[in-house]
């Protein structure tokens, strides 16, 4: 272990948080995962809305397209034009971002067109000036993961075997499945449907209810980005960065030629404690939130 | 290269095989609630099976293949495989529940079980009404991490032949990537899209989804030991 080592790893994972956190706030200021199949039902019960709608794809496939773009575009620039690391990933981030403009509207416009006889408008203007803050997000995105991946390659030792497209394409669909699983809770489970009683999910009786109207005004996407911001953004980096930097951090730490048991075995210490720390949440919430109100089953809380 | 069938061939099938069994019965273990999980309305993880099997198992790949390019030693290549994809699992699922603690603000419950096995806290009362329970209560955390170990070996036994065969990384992770894709989208039919681990009365079905995963690990062995060769130059 030396000191470099540690600060690139360091580094790594800093990427990873701000990779992961842009990436929930592009997926939803796009609504673009999970909780758009309420967003696409809304329209079909009765509530048109200016929500941006723009289901490309699942979010781990679209974000691996995005990141395995700019990761090629930095290796063809690097290999073959030996341009510099950073103008490399620079370029390639911003064709990702264009990738993902071009594709965002064709899916806001297609999936809006298809319910136009539920009421549902296309609006040019959301078009107009949610598109660019989508693509910034992508931007910031694919190109924090083609840096990791070139850190990965070229700066930390021992250097990845796989080349950067490889890399980009795994980190891109781990990305996209973290900000699937923890950043659209945010977005679905509560900014979706604030009207509701605070303290629990969704009733299924409520599916496609979504709040339409924003502190001032309708809401769009951009009032969406401004609340998951303050906290399914940054639990969505949080598990992002935790995943890289301590999958890094214990083969830096730990030399994997000769001392990989080591490294293995401090693994298996950050599993245990992550598990007996999800414990420590669950009796934590059930002492502080106790049981629902109106239960009537036998079984005691 | 030519292709010669020997026995270190035959070696190099029986681990694709395995390594996609280990995948396809890994994926019973991963607690998914799909969409409604996402909107707080069912229990497990808000996103799909096949998404974070692939995340989870991929990272392992990862790890793997780091390991794989210092040693050729299989057993440090399937641990770090492993303990790779139950980092990525274990800290999506830590900062998923971060959001339904303190965001959604609702206490953690299965509703397939009345008393979690491992904790046995009572379930039935912290279910929200309307539900079907919410985030990701400790049994549901260790199948999770379990389903995670059982991927990230399989994936890392995908990849050690993949290597061996074809001797390029980039080739072999490919390879290792689309058999798992394939192997975790089997089981994936199998349970219908949500699972909330090995307590789950649907996690009884894991034979169909073995014996499909036999099958289809079978044809992907004997292409991709046909294939693989013709990519070394």
């Amino acid at each position: 272990m030396d000191a470099f080592g540690m600060g690139i790893c360091a580094a790594a994972g800093a990427l990873a948080f701000v990779a992961g956190a842009s990436e929930d706030i592009d997926s939803d200021i796009g609504s673009q995962s999970n909780p758009n199949s309420q967003v696409q039902l809304a329209a079909q019960v009765g509530n048109p809305h200016r929500i941006y709608n723009k289901a490309i794809a699942g979010e781990p496939p679209s974000n691996a397209l995005w990141c395995a773009v700019a990761c090629l575009m930095a290796y063809v620039l690097i290999e073959g034009y030996h341009m510099p690391l950073l103008f490399a990933a620079v370029a390639g981030a911003s064709l990702a971002a264009l990738f993902d403009g071009v594709m965002s509207i064709s899916a806001y416009l297609g999936r809006s067109a298809s319910q136009a006889r539920f009421n549902q408008w296309i609006y040019l203007d959301i078009i107009r000036y949610t598109t660019p803050s989508i693509m910034a997000h992508v931007w910031i995105t694919s190109f924090c993961i083609t840096l990791i991946a070139i850190i990965q390659v070229y700066v930390l030792t021992p250097h990845h075997p796989f080349p950067i497209p490889v890399i980009g394409l795994i980190w891109g669909i781990t990305v996209g499945a973290i900000g699937s699983s923890v950043g659209d809770i945010h977005y679905g489970g509560e900014r979706e449907f604030q009207w509701r009683l605070f303290g629990q999910g969704l009733n299924t009786m409520l599916s496609g209810q979504i709040v339409r109207k924003a502190e001032a005004g309708l809401r769009n996407s951009i009032d969406n980005a401004w609340f998951c911001a303050k906290f399914g953004g940054p639990c969505t980096g949080l598990g992002f960065g935790l995943t890289v930097f301590l999958d890094n951090w214990r083969t830096t730490v730990f030399d994997p030629v000769t001392q990989a048991t080591y490294a293995i075995a401090m693994g298996c210490f950050f599993v245990l404690a992550m598990n007996l720390y999800n414990l420590y949440m669950e009796i934590s919430a059930r002492k502080k939130y106790g049981p629902y109100p109106g239960y009537k089953g036998d079984i005691a809380a | 290269m030519s292709l010669v069938f020997d026995t270190n061939m035959l070696i190099y099938m029986l681990e694709i095989i395995v390594g996609g069994l280990l995948v396809s019965v890994g994926v019973h273990f991963v607690p998914v609630g799909g969409a409604p999980a996402a909107m707080a309305q069912a229990t497990g993880i808000g996103t799909g099976t096949v998404t974070l099997a692939a995340g989870s198992g991929l990272t392992g790949l990862l790890s793997a293949g780091l390991m794989m390019s210092v040693t050729d030693n299989i057993w440090p290549i399937l641990a770090t495989g492993a303990v790779g994809s139950m980092i990525m699992m274990d800290a999506t699922m830590l900062t998923g529940d971060f959001i339904y603690s303190y965001a959604v603000g609702c206490p953690y419950a299965s509703a397939k079980v009345n008393y979690d096995p491992i904790t046995m806290f009572p379930q039935p009362p912290y279910v929200a009404p309307g539900t079907v329970g919410q985030g990701i209560p400790t049994v549901c955390f260790v199948s999770g991490t379990i389903g995670a170990l059982l991927g990230g070996v399989g994936g890392a036994m995908i990849y050690y032949p993949c290597l061996q065969i074809g001797g390029n990384p980039a080739q072999a992770a490919i390879f290792a990537i689309g058999i798992f894709f394939v192997q975790a989208v089997i089981p994936s039919w199998n349970i219908q899209g949500t699972i909330e681990g090995f307590h789950d009365p649907k996690f009884k079905k894991w034979p169909l989804a073995f014996k499909a995963s036999l099958v289809a690990g079978i044809l992907l062995a004997i292409m991709t030991v046909l294939i693989q060769p013709l990519g070394v130059v």
